[in-house]
């Protein structure tokens, strides 16, 4: 029987990817696939083909005496479409991410959930008190804000960083 | 939960990369179960268990400590 028992196992650091295997291909934390990462990119992009639907939108808006009723339809019906379709793919990342991942983006979404529909009720309340007046889509921001937040808290919590 | 997969994994000379490879999640999955931060989902338990060549219940154990 031998002495020497199993080899030792290879360093691992708690998330960086340095542990002497190579990490995936465009992969720097170690959180994401490569599946995962194509789909995050494809939804990226369709974030950001949302985005400037939603800026020409509201340029077709600002400037709608100049434009024609039609095309400015048009314009808002596209970026209605973009922002669909952005949906669609975050949705489509979401249900084959790998399931640490996907833990970490239920959990931010709750919270951004949970932030936005409390800061939408509230906030009037504040308000009332005398707290600046916000604009209708200060609800949304904080949705987005808290799930980018919970994002990065749920990658430290589950990859060590976040116990110092 | 506690589980060997560390264990495991040493006696077999791989890295959590090749692990995480093999079962097709990340690599920071491998990490965050070993480390005790995640509990697998039964199918990725399944999966561990097969890897390895050994029932679920050498890996893992909902009452031993560690």
């Amino acid at each position: 029987v031998s002495a020497a028992g199993p080899p030792p196992p290879r360093p691992e650091p708690a998330d960086d990817g340095a542990d002497g295997a190579a990490p995936e291909p465009g992969c720097a934390t170690g959180l994401y696939t490569a599946r995962d990462l194509r789909h995050q990119i494809r939804f990226l992009l369709w974030m950001a083909a949302t985005a400037a639907g939603y800026i020409g939108a509201t340029a077709a808006q600002r400037h709608g005496a100049s434009i024609p009723m039609p095309l400015r339809w048009g314009i808002v019906g596209l970026a209605c479409l973009l922002a669909l379709q952005a949906i669609r793919s975050y949705l489509a990342f979401l249900r084959t991410a790998d399931e640490l991942l996907r833990r970490i983006q239920m959990e931010a979404l709750a919270l951004g959930f949970g932030v936005g529909a409390a800061f939408s009720v509230l906030y009037p309340l504040l308000e009332g008190l005398g707290a600046p007046r916000l604009s209708g889509r200060a609800g949304a921001l904080a949705m987005l804000l808290a799930w980018s937040a919970g994002s990065w808290i749920g990658e430290r919590r589950y990859s060590g960083k976040g116990d110092a | 939960l506690t589980n060997r997969l560390r264990l495991l994994r040493a006696e077999r000379g791989w890295s959590q990369a090749e692990v995480a490879e093999r079962l097709g999640v990340s690599r920071q999955t491998v990490n965050a179960i070993e480390t005790r931060r995640y509990d697998p989902s039964l199918p990725l338990a399944f999966s561990i268990a097969r890897l390895f060549g050994i029932a679920i219940e050498q890996i893992f154990d909902p009452e031993a400590q560690t």
